[in-house]
Protein backbone atom coordinates (compact mmCIF):
# COMPACT_ATOMS: atom_id res chain seq x y z
CA UNK A 1 0.00 0.00 0.00
CA UNK A 2 2.18 3.21 1.04
CA UNK A 3 5.63 2.90 -0.13
CA UNK A 4 8.39 2.02 2.66
CA UNK A 5 10.19 4.80 3.62
CA UNK A 6 13.75 4.04 1.94
CA UNK A 7 16.45 6.26 4.41
CA UNK A 8 19.45 5.86 1.74
CA UNK A 9 17.90 7.65 -1.11
CA UNK A 10 15.79 10.17 0.49
CA UNK A 11 16.18 12.26 3.54
CA UNK A 12 15.09 15.39 5.46
CA UNK A 13 18.46 16.92 5.02
CA UNK A 14 20.69 18.37 7.39
CA UNK A 15 18.24 19.86 9.86
CA UNK A 16 16.76 21.72 13.36
CA UNK A 17 13.92 19.66 13.45
CA UNK A 18 11.12 20.84 15.95
CA UNK A 19 8.49 18.94 17.39
CA UNK A 20 6.10 19.56 19.86
CA UNK A 21 3.85 17.27 22.05
CA UNK A 22 6.41 15.05 21.36
CA UNK A 23 6.30 12.70 24.78
CA UNK A 24 3.56 10.39 23.65
CA UNK A 25 0.90 9.45 20.72
CA UNK A 26 1.93 11.25 17.29
CA UNK A 27 4.41 13.67 18.21
CA UNK A 28 6.20 10.53 20.12
CA UNK A 29 5.96 8.37 16.51
CA UNK A 30 7.10 11.52 14.53
CA UNK A 31 9.99 12.08 16.68
CA UNK A 32 10.79 7.94 15.30
CA UNK A 33 10.34 8.06 12.05
CA UNK A 34 11.94 11.68 11.51
CA UNK A 35 14.86 10.57 13.28
CA UNK A 36 16.17 7.71 10.68
CA UNK A 37 15.59 10.58 7.54
CA UNK A 38 17.71 13.63 9.33
CA UNK A 39 21.58 14.00 7.56
CA UNK A 40 24.15 13.05 10.27
CA UNK A 41 24.67 16.52 12.71
CA UNK A 42 21.42 17.45 12.29
CA UNK A 43 19.39 18.17 15.90
CA UNK A 44 16.16 16.66 16.65
CA UNK A 45 14.18 18.72 19.77
CA UNK A 46 11.75 17.48 21.51
CA UNK A 47 9.43 19.56 23.03
CA UNK A 48 6.72 18.62 26.12
CA UNK A 49 5.34 19.24 28.96
CA UNK A 50 6.69 15.99 30.88
CA UNK A 51 10.28 15.98 31.48
CA UNK A 52 10.19 11.97 31.98
CA UNK A 53 8.26 10.74 29.15
CA UNK A 54 10.59 13.24 26.91
CA UNK A 55 13.65 11.67 27.88
CA UNK A 56 12.23 8.46 27.82
CA UNK A 57 11.50 9.39 23.67
CA UNK A 58 15.12 10.06 23.72
CA UNK A 59 16.65 7.43 25.66
CA UNK A 60 14.51 5.22 23.33
CA UNK A 61 15.71 6.50 19.72
CA UNK A 62 19.24 6.84 20.67
CA UNK A 63 19.13 2.94 21.76
CA UNK A 64 17.60 1.84 18.32
CA UNK A 65 20.52 3.49 16.69
CA UNK A 66 23.28 3.56 18.94
CA UNK A 67 24.52 7.02 17.92
CA UNK A 68 25.34 5.81 14.20
CA UNK A 69 23.36 8.27 12.93
CA UNK A 70 24.74 11.22 14.96
CA UNK A 71 21.66 12.38 15.79
CA UNK A 72 21.63 14.88 18.47
CA UNK A 73 18.13 14.78 20.31
CA UNK A 74 17.86 17.61 22.51
CA UNK A 75 14.58 17.79 25.44
CA UNK A 76 12.90 20.69 26.23
CA UNK A 77 10.11 21.47 28.95
CA UNK A 78 8.14 23.39 28.39
CA UNK A 79 4.66 24.29 28.81
CA UNK A 80 3.54 26.00 25.66
CA UNK A 81 -0.05 27.34 27.25
CA UNK A 82 2.11 29.69 28.79
CA UNK A 83 3.96 33.00 27.70
CA UNK A 84 6.95 31.51 29.53
CA UNK A 85 6.98 27.89 27.82
CA UNK A 86 6.89 29.14 24.62
CA UNK A 87 9.98 32.10 25.11
CA UNK A 88 11.89 28.68 26.91
CA UNK A 89 10.92 26.80 23.68
CA UNK A 90 11.79 29.38 21.00
CA UNK A 91 15.00 30.45 23.14
CA UNK A 92 16.31 26.66 23.09
CA UNK A 93 15.71 26.58 18.99
CA UNK A 94 18.01 29.85 18.82
CA UNK A 95 20.79 28.13 20.74
CA UNK A 96 20.76 25.53 18.80
CA UNK A 97 23.61 25.03 15.80
CA UNK A 98 23.69 23.09 13.18
CA UNK A 99 26.37 23.30 10.92
CA UNK A 100 25.46 23.34 7.54
CA UNK A 101 22.23 23.30 7.92
CA UNK A 102 19.81 23.13 5.21
CA UNK A 103 16.29 22.29 6.63
CA UNK A 104 14.73 23.90 9.60
CA UNK A 105 11.33 21.46 9.88
CA UNK A 106 8.83 22.54 12.37
CA UNK A 107 6.26 20.35 14.15
CA UNK A 108 3.06 22.15 15.75
CA UNK A 109 1.92 19.03 17.25
CA UNK A 110 1.14 19.49 20.66
CA UNK A 111 -2.80 19.86 21.15
CA UNK A 112 -5.44 18.96 23.47
CA UNK A 113 -9.08 17.91 23.55
CA UNK A 114 -11.05 20.68 25.57
CA UNK A 115 -12.26 18.62 28.40
CA UNK A 116 -8.61 17.09 29.11
CA UNK A 117 -7.94 20.68 29.94
CA UNK A 118 -10.99 20.16 31.88
CA UNK A 119 -9.56 17.53 33.58
CA UNK A 120 -6.82 19.25 34.72
CA UNK A 121 -8.21 21.89 36.00
CA UNK A 122 -10.63 20.07 37.99
CA UNK A 123 -10.21 17.60 40.54
CA UNK A 124 -13.23 15.50 39.20
CA UNK A 125 -12.71 12.67 36.66
CA UNK A 126 -15.21 11.72 34.14
CA UNK A 127 -15.98 15.04 32.81
CA UNK A 128 -17.60 14.91 29.58
CA UNK A 129 -16.66 16.89 26.49
CA UNK A 130 -19.11 20.16 26.77
CA UNK A 131 -21.79 21.76 24.97
CA UNK A 132 -20.91 25.07 23.07
CA UNK A 133 -23.91 26.28 25.83
CA UNK A 134 -21.79 25.52 28.80
CA UNK A 135 -18.81 27.92 27.97
CA UNK A 136 -19.76 30.83 29.76
CA UNK A 137 -16.63 32.25 31.44
CA UNK A 138 -13.90 33.69 28.83
CA UNK A 139 -11.02 32.47 30.84
CA UNK A 140 -11.81 28.96 30.35
CA UNK A 141 -12.06 29.39 26.89
CA UNK A 142 -8.99 31.93 26.50
CA UNK A 143 -7.01 28.84 28.44
CA UNK A 144 -7.52 26.23 25.64
CA UNK A 145 -7.12 28.78 22.82
CA UNK A 146 -4.05 29.99 24.44
CA UNK A 147 -2.56 26.60 24.03
CA UNK A 148 -3.92 25.41 20.79
CA UNK A 149 -3.90 28.73 19.10
CA UNK A 150 -2.18 31.26 20.61
CA UNK A 151 0.67 29.28 21.42
CA UNK A 152 1.23 27.66 17.80
CA UNK A 153 1.13 30.85 16.60
CA UNK A 154 3.65 32.89 18.89
CA UNK A 155 5.74 29.64 18.45
CA UNK A 156 6.42 29.56 14.50
CA UNK A 157 6.71 32.94 14.62
CA UNK A 158 9.85 32.78 16.97
CA UNK A 159 11.37 29.69 15.26
CA UNK A 160 11.10 31.25 11.96
CA UNK A 161 12.38 34.92 13.19
CA UNK A 162 15.70 33.13 14.68
CA UNK A 163 15.53 31.03 11.73
CA UNK A 164 15.24 33.85 8.98
CA UNK A 165 15.07 33.17 5.28
CA UNK A 166 18.77 32.77 3.62
CA UNK A 167 19.84 30.84 0.49
CA UNK A 168 20.00 26.90 0.97
CA UNK A 169 17.68 27.25 4.25
CA UNK A 170 14.70 24.81 3.46
CA UNK A 171 11.97 25.87 6.46
CA UNK A 172 8.98 23.86 6.34
CA UNK A 173 5.96 24.31 9.10
CA UNK A 174 3.54 21.51 9.88
CA UNK A 175 -0.13 22.19 11.54
CA UNK A 176 -1.08 18.65 12.89
CA UNK A 177 -4.81 19.70 11.67
CA UNK A 178 -7.78 17.84 11.71
CA UNK A 179 -11.12 16.89 9.95
CA UNK A 180 -12.29 18.90 12.79
CA UNK A 181 -10.97 21.89 10.99
CA UNK A 182 -13.05 21.79 8.31
CA UNK A 183 -16.37 20.15 9.68
CA UNK A 184 -18.80 20.66 13.21
CA UNK A 185 -18.59 17.95 15.96
CA UNK A 186 -21.02 18.27 18.39
CA UNK A 187 -19.65 18.68 22.16
CA UNK A 188 -16.60 19.64 20.77
CA UNK A 189 -16.66 23.37 20.29
CA UNK A 190 -13.45 24.38 21.53
CA UNK A 191 -11.28 21.72 19.64
CA UNK A 192 -13.17 22.33 16.32
CA UNK A 193 -12.78 26.03 16.74
CA UNK A 194 -9.10 25.81 17.57
CA UNK A 195 -8.22 23.65 14.31
CA UNK A 196 -9.85 25.68 12.29
CA UNK A 197 -8.03 28.81 13.60
CA UNK A 198 -5.08 27.09 13.26
CA UNK A 199 -5.83 26.09 9.52
CA UNK A 200 -6.47 29.51 8.60
CA UNK A 201 -3.14 30.85 10.80
CA UNK A 202 -1.03 28.93 8.27
CA UNK A 203 -2.83 29.46 5.36
CA UNK A 204 -2.09 33.16 5.86
CA UNK A 205 1.57 32.29 6.54
CA UNK A 206 1.63 30.72 3.45
CA UNK A 207 0.19 33.62 1.46
CA UNK A 208 2.93 36.09 3.19
CA UNK A 209 5.97 33.66 3.13
CA UNK A 210 6.01 31.87 -0.13
CA UNK A 211 9.38 30.52 0.34
CA UNK A 212 8.12 28.78 3.32
CA UNK A 213 6.45 25.15 2.93
CA UNK A 214 3.36 25.21 4.98
CA UNK A 215 0.89 22.37 5.36
CA UNK A 216 -1.54 21.52 7.36
CA UNK A 217 -1.82 17.53 7.95
CA UNK A 218 -5.01 15.71 9.01
CA UNK A 219 -3.60 12.63 10.37
CA UNK A 220 -7.16 10.83 10.51
CA UNK A 221 -8.42 8.89 13.54
CA UNK A 222 -5.25 7.71 15.09
CA UNK A 223 -4.60 5.17 18.09
CA UNK A 224 -3.99 7.38 21.17
CA UNK A 225 -4.65 8.89 24.30
CA UNK A 226 -6.50 11.17 22.55
CA UNK A 227 -8.69 8.94 20.86
CA UNK A 228 -9.23 7.16 24.06
CA UNK A 229 -10.95 10.29 25.75
CA UNK A 230 -12.80 10.84 22.84
CA UNK A 231 -14.87 7.26 23.04
CA UNK A 232 -15.10 7.58 26.76
CA UNK A 233 -15.90 11.32 26.93
CA UNK A 234 -17.31 12.78 24.32
CA UNK A 235 -20.03 14.58 25.10
CA UNK A 236 -23.04 13.57 21.96
CA UNK A 237 -23.41 10.12 22.52
CA UNK A 238 -23.77 9.31 18.54
CA UNK A 239 -20.25 10.49 18.72
CA UNK A 240 -19.08 8.70 21.62
CA UNK A 241 -21.12 5.74 19.60
CA UNK A 242 -19.26 6.49 16.40
CA UNK A 243 -15.61 6.63 17.84
CA UNK A 244 -16.40 3.54 19.87
CA UNK A 245 -17.19 1.53 16.55
CA UNK A 246 -14.19 3.10 15.10
CA UNK A 247 -12.12 1.51 17.83
CA UNK A 248 -13.97 -2.03 18.42
CA UNK A 249 -14.15 -2.36 14.51
CA UNK A 250 -10.52 -1.88 13.69
CA UNK A 251 -10.74 1.18 12.04
CA UNK A 252 -8.34 3.83 13.90
CA UNK A 253 -5.18 4.53 12.24
CA UNK A 254 -1.87 3.44 13.89
CA UNK A 255 0.25 6.75 14.35
CA UNK A 256 2.98 5.21 12.29
CA UNK A 257 0.97 4.90 8.98
CA UNK A 258 -0.09 7.89 9.54
CA UNK A 259 3.37 9.26 10.60
CA UNK A 260 4.44 7.68 6.87
CA UNK A 261 2.03 9.47 4.92
CA UNK A 262 3.23 12.60 6.35
CA UNK A 263 6.61 11.96 5.70
CA UNK A 264 5.87 11.03 2.27
CA UNK A 265 4.66 14.25 1.85
CA UNK A 266 7.41 16.19 3.11
CA UNK A 267 10.45 14.01 1.34
CA UNK A 268 8.46 14.32 -2.15
CA UNK A 269 7.62 18.74 -1.15
CA UNK A 270 5.23 18.86 -3.87
CA UNK A 271 2.39 19.90 -1.88
CA UNK A 272 0.66 23.47 -2.34
CA UNK A 273 1.79 25.54 0.75
CA UNK A 274 -1.26 26.33 3.28
CA UNK A 275 -3.16 23.19 2.30
CA UNK A 276 -5.34 20.88 4.34
CA UNK A 277 -4.49 17.39 3.25
CA UNK A 278 -6.28 14.61 4.74
CA UNK A 279 -4.77 11.01 5.47
CA UNK A 280 -7.85 9.57 3.92
CA UNK A 281 -6.85 11.81 0.40
CA UNK A 282 -3.74 10.37 0.16
CA UNK B 1 -46.49 46.24 9.33
CA UNK B 2 -47.15 43.11 7.96
CA UNK B 3 -45.93 40.29 9.95
CA UNK B 4 -43.13 39.80 7.16
CA UNK B 5 -41.38 43.35 7.97
CA UNK B 6 -41.04 42.99 11.08
CA UNK B 7 -39.74 41.07 14.09
CA UNK B 8 -42.69 41.11 16.50
CA UNK B 9 -42.20 41.51 20.05
CA UNK B 10 -38.44 41.06 20.68
CA UNK B 11 -35.86 41.12 22.24
CA UNK B 12 -32.52 42.65 20.29
CA UNK B 13 -28.71 42.47 21.39
CA UNK B 14 -26.08 44.17 19.74
CA UNK B 15 -22.49 43.98 20.66
CA UNK B 16 -19.89 46.60 19.42
CA UNK B 17 -23.01 48.67 19.03
CA UNK B 18 -21.59 52.09 19.56
CA UNK B 19 -20.53 52.97 15.77
CA UNK B 20 -19.86 51.32 12.48
CA UNK B 21 -21.91 47.80 11.81
CA UNK B 22 -23.50 47.95 14.74
CA UNK B 23 -24.55 51.26 15.27
CA UNK B 24 -26.16 51.06 11.97
CA UNK B 25 -28.26 47.83 12.96
CA UNK B 26 -29.26 49.14 15.79
CA UNK B 27 -31.07 52.20 13.98
CA UNK B 28 -32.30 49.94 10.87
CA UNK B 29 -33.44 47.50 13.42
CA UNK B 30 -35.42 49.40 15.23
CA UNK B 31 -38.30 49.94 13.42
CA UNK B 32 -38.92 46.46 12.93
CA UNK B 33 -39.70 45.93 16.53
CA UNK B 34 -43.34 45.94 17.84
CA UNK B 35 -43.73 47.52 20.56
CA UNK B 36 -42.73 45.69 24.02
CA UNK B 37 -40.01 45.26 22.40
CA UNK B 38 -36.46 45.73 24.05
CA UNK B 39 -32.99 46.91 22.38
CA UNK B 40 -29.38 45.86 24.32
CA UNK B 41 -26.41 47.56 23.31
CA UNK B 42 -23.14 46.99 24.71
CA UNK B 43 -19.87 48.15 23.83
CA UNK B 44 -16.87 49.88 25.61
CA UNK B 45 -17.79 53.46 25.09
CA UNK B 46 -20.65 54.50 27.33
CA UNK B 47 -20.87 57.89 25.77
CA UNK B 48 -21.31 56.70 22.14
CA UNK B 49 -23.83 54.33 23.73
CA UNK B 50 -26.06 57.45 25.23
CA UNK B 51 -25.95 58.88 22.18
CA UNK B 52 -27.23 56.18 20.68
CA UNK B 53 -29.82 56.02 22.74
CA UNK B 54 -30.60 59.68 22.50
CA UNK B 55 -30.98 58.77 18.28
CA UNK B 56 -32.84 55.87 18.82
CA UNK B 57 -35.47 57.25 21.04
CA UNK B 58 -36.32 59.80 18.32
CA UNK B 59 -38.03 57.13 16.42
CA UNK B 60 -40.33 54.18 18.02
CA UNK B 61 -42.10 54.86 20.94
CA UNK B 62 -42.48 51.64 23.07
CA UNK B 63 -38.91 50.37 23.06
CA UNK B 64 -37.11 49.55 25.58
CA UNK B 65 -33.77 50.77 25.13
CA UNK B 66 -30.51 49.11 27.76
CA UNK B 67 -26.57 50.63 27.02
CA UNK B 68 -23.85 48.23 29.04
CA UNK B 69 -20.82 49.56 28.82
CA UNK B 70 -18.82 47.10 28.92
CA UNK B 71 -15.52 44.97 28.14
CA UNK B 72 -16.97 41.42 26.81
CA UNK B 73 -13.40 40.25 27.28
CA UNK B 74 -13.88 39.16 30.66
CA UNK B 75 -16.47 37.14 32.88
CA UNK B 76 -17.34 40.19 34.18
CA UNK B 77 -18.68 42.29 31.07
CA UNK B 78 -20.30 39.22 29.82
CA UNK B 79 -22.38 39.15 33.29
CA UNK B 80 -23.59 42.28 33.10
CA UNK B 81 -25.33 42.29 29.53
CA UNK B 82 -26.67 38.76 30.99
CA UNK B 83 -28.10 41.22 33.75
CA UNK B 84 -29.88 43.66 31.76
CA UNK B 85 -32.11 40.21 29.78
CA UNK B 86 -32.90 39.16 33.39
CA UNK B 87 -35.50 42.18 33.88
CA UNK B 88 -37.59 42.20 30.53
CA UNK B 89 -40.70 40.97 29.89
CA UNK B 90 -40.85 37.49 29.41
CA UNK B 91 -43.11 37.81 26.47
CA UNK B 92 -41.15 38.62 23.67
CA UNK B 93 -41.50 36.25 20.23
CA UNK B 94 -38.02 36.40 19.16
CA UNK B 95 -34.80 36.53 20.79
CA UNK B 96 -32.01 38.17 18.47
CA UNK B 97 -28.62 38.27 19.24
CA UNK B 98 -25.71 40.03 17.07
CA UNK B 99 -22.22 39.25 17.82
CA UNK B 100 -21.17 42.25 16.13
CA UNK B 101 -18.42 43.80 18.60
CA UNK B 102 -14.79 42.64 17.18
CA UNK B 103 -10.90 44.39 16.45
CA UNK B 104 -9.51 44.14 13.55
CA UNK B 105 -5.66 43.47 15.53
CA UNK B 106 -2.68 44.68 14.20
CA UNK B 107 -2.74 44.57 10.13
CA UNK B 108 0.76 46.52 10.20
CA UNK B 109 2.49 42.65 11.11
CA UNK B 110 2.62 39.58 9.88
CA UNK B 111 3.17 35.99 11.14
CA UNK B 112 6.37 35.94 11.85
CA UNK B 113 6.41 39.37 14.03
CA UNK B 114 3.08 37.46 16.44
CA UNK B 115 5.99 35.91 18.87
CA UNK B 116 4.22 37.27 22.07
CA UNK B 117 1.34 35.16 23.07
CA UNK B 118 -0.08 37.17 25.45
CA UNK B 119 -0.73 39.80 22.49
CA UNK B 120 -2.27 36.55 20.59
CA UNK B 121 -4.43 36.02 23.41
CA UNK B 122 -5.53 38.83 24.60
CA UNK B 123 -6.92 39.10 20.82
CA UNK B 124 -8.87 36.20 21.03
CA UNK B 125 -10.46 36.82 24.03
CA UNK B 126 -12.49 39.67 22.61
CA UNK B 127 -12.79 38.43 19.40
CA UNK B 128 -13.32 34.64 20.03
CA UNK B 129 -14.00 33.81 23.18
CA UNK B 130 -16.14 36.67 24.40
CA UNK B 131 -18.81 35.73 21.16
CA UNK B 132 -18.66 32.49 22.92
CA UNK B 133 -19.42 33.13 26.45
CA UNK B 134 -21.76 35.78 26.07
CA UNK B 135 -23.85 33.62 22.72
CA UNK B 136 -24.14 30.86 26.09
CA UNK B 137 -25.02 33.26 28.50
CA UNK B 138 -27.87 34.65 26.39
CA UNK B 139 -29.24 31.55 25.50
CA UNK B 140 -29.42 29.94 28.65
CA UNK B 141 -30.92 33.15 30.43
CA UNK B 142 -33.46 32.88 27.72
CA UNK B 143 -33.77 28.73 27.12
CA UNK B 144 -36.37 27.10 24.14
CA UNK B 145 -39.85 26.98 24.72
CA UNK B 146 -42.50 27.09 22.48
CA UNK B 147 -43.63 30.47 20.39
CA UNK B 148 -40.28 32.06 21.18
CA UNK B 149 -37.94 31.91 18.02
CA UNK B 150 -34.09 32.72 18.57
CA UNK B 151 -31.60 34.18 16.67
CA UNK B 152 -28.01 33.97 16.71
CA UNK B 153 -26.17 36.31 14.14
CA UNK B 154 -22.44 36.29 14.09
CA UNK B 155 -20.99 38.43 11.87
CA UNK B 156 -18.27 37.50 10.52
CA UNK B 157 -16.25 38.14 7.24
CA UNK B 158 -14.66 37.16 3.73
CA UNK B 159 -11.77 36.91 5.94
CA UNK B 160 -13.49 33.42 7.96
CA UNK B 161 -12.87 31.93 4.28
CA UNK B 162 -9.80 32.90 2.48
CA UNK B 163 -6.23 33.99 4.16
CA UNK B 164 -4.90 37.11 3.61
CA UNK B 165 -1.81 38.47 4.41
CA UNK B 166 -0.84 40.46 7.22
CA UNK B 167 -3.99 39.65 8.63
CA UNK B 168 -3.38 36.80 10.50
CA UNK B 169 -5.26 38.04 13.78
CA UNK B 170 -8.72 38.90 12.03
CA UNK B 171 -8.58 35.79 9.73
CA UNK B 172 -8.32 33.38 12.36
CA UNK B 173 -10.38 35.33 14.48
CA UNK B 174 -13.14 34.66 12.01
CA UNK B 175 -12.72 31.43 10.97
CA UNK B 176 -12.48 30.25 14.62
CA UNK B 177 -16.13 31.96 14.72
CA UNK B 178 -17.49 30.55 11.87
CA UNK B 179 -16.67 26.86 13.09
CA UNK B 180 -17.92 27.75 16.68
CA UNK B 181 -21.25 28.87 15.79
CA UNK B 182 -20.98 26.18 13.14
CA UNK B 183 -21.05 24.25 16.07
CA UNK B 184 -23.58 25.73 17.64
CA UNK B 185 -26.06 24.81 15.02
CA UNK B 186 -25.10 21.13 15.25
CA UNK B 187 -26.00 20.98 19.08
CA UNK B 188 -28.61 23.23 18.93
CA UNK B 189 -31.47 22.60 16.24
CA UNK B 190 -34.19 24.89 17.38
CA UNK B 191 -31.65 27.68 17.18
CA UNK B 192 -31.13 29.97 14.51
CA UNK B 193 -27.82 30.44 13.80
CA UNK B 194 -26.25 32.63 10.43
CA UNK B 195 -23.17 33.41 9.68
CA UNK B 196 -22.82 37.22 7.83
CA UNK B 197 -19.78 38.02 5.60
CA UNK B 198 -21.43 41.98 5.66
CA UNK B 199 -19.66 42.79 2.54
CA UNK B 200 -16.53 46.07 2.70
CA UNK B 201 -18.52 48.04 4.98
CA UNK B 202 -17.62 52.07 4.52
CA UNK B 203 -16.52 52.33 8.73
CA UNK B 204 -13.58 52.86 10.51
CA UNK B 205 -12.51 49.33 10.48
CA UNK B 206 -12.14 49.71 6.71
CA UNK B 207 -10.30 52.77 7.24
CA UNK B 208 -7.89 51.11 9.54
CA UNK B 209 -7.09 48.58 6.68
CA UNK B 210 -6.68 50.83 4.16
CA UNK B 211 -4.18 52.53 6.18
CA UNK B 212 -2.15 50.06 7.98
CA UNK B 213 -2.11 47.26 6.16
CA UNK B 214 1.57 46.11 5.70
CA UNK B 215 1.04 44.10 2.55
CA UNK B 216 0.83 46.62 -0.22
CA UNK B 217 -1.30 44.94 -2.42
CA UNK B 218 -3.81 44.65 0.17
CA UNK B 219 -3.51 48.48 0.98
CA UNK B 220 -3.36 49.44 -2.35
CA UNK B 221 -7.05 47.16 -3.03
CA UNK B 222 -8.83 48.80 -0.17
CA UNK B 223 -7.84 51.99 -1.40
CA UNK B 224 -9.00 51.53 -4.74
CA UNK B 225 -11.83 50.33 -3.64
CA UNK B 226 -13.14 53.78 -1.48
CA UNK B 227 -11.81 55.70 -4.09
CA UNK B 228 -13.81 53.89 -6.70
CA UNK B 229 -16.98 54.18 -4.54
CA UNK B 230 -16.58 50.56 -4.33
CA UNK B 231 -17.96 50.29 -0.64
CA UNK B 232 -21.19 49.45 0.72
CA UNK B 233 -22.62 51.29 3.83
CA UNK B 234 -23.68 50.02 6.55
CA UNK B 235 -27.76 50.23 6.02
CA UNK B 236 -27.28 48.73 1.81
CA UNK B 237 -25.66 45.57 4.09
CA UNK B 238 -28.28 45.30 7.23
CA UNK B 239 -30.95 45.46 4.79
CA UNK B 240 -29.81 42.19 2.74
CA UNK B 241 -28.90 40.77 6.10
CA UNK B 242 -32.65 41.81 7.90
CA UNK B 243 -33.97 40.23 4.91
CA UNK B 244 -32.39 36.71 4.50
CA UNK B 245 -33.39 36.90 8.69
CA UNK B 246 -36.95 38.06 8.05
CA UNK B 247 -37.49 34.90 4.99
CA UNK B 248 -36.26 32.66 7.65
CA UNK B 249 -35.41 30.12 4.73
CA UNK B 250 -31.07 30.06 5.59
CA UNK B 251 -30.02 26.63 6.67
CA UNK B 252 -28.89 27.18 10.32
CA UNK B 253 -24.74 27.22 10.54
CA UNK B 254 -24.35 28.20 6.99
CA UNK B 255 -22.25 31.22 6.13
CA UNK B 256 -23.81 33.84 3.57
CA UNK B 257 -21.79 36.78 2.15
CA UNK B 258 -23.42 39.71 0.97
CA UNK B 259 -22.19 39.42 -2.51
CA UNK B 260 -24.05 35.93 -2.54
CA UNK B 261 -27.06 37.12 -1.95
Amino acid sequence: MEDEISPESRDLGRALCIITGASKGFGRTLAFQLSCLLKPRSVLMLVARTTEQLNQVKEDIITLYGGQNQLEVRCVQADLEKKDGVEKMVQAAKETSVSDMDHLLLINNAGALDFVIALQKKASLGDVSRFALTFTDPAEVNRYLSLNVSGALSLTAGVLQAFPRRLGLRRSVVNISSLCALKPFPSWVLYCTGKAARDMMFRVLAAEEPDVRVLSYAPGPLDTDMQLQARRSSGDLQLRRSFCSMFSEGQLISCEESGAKLIKLLLDDDFLSGAHLDFYEL
Amino acid sequence: MSAVSGFGKALVIITGASKGFGRALALSIAPRLAAGSALILAARSDDRLQELRADLSRGESGLTVRCVAADLGCQAGVDRVIDEIRDIHPDIHHLLLFNNAASLGDVSRYCHDFTDVDEVNSYLSLNVSSALCLTAGVLRALPQRTGLTRVIVNVSSLCALQPFPSWVLYCSGKAARDMMFRVLAEEEPDLRVLNYAPGPLDTDMQLQARSSSADDALRNSFSDMHAQGQLLTCEQSINKLIKVLLEDKYTSGAHLDFYDL
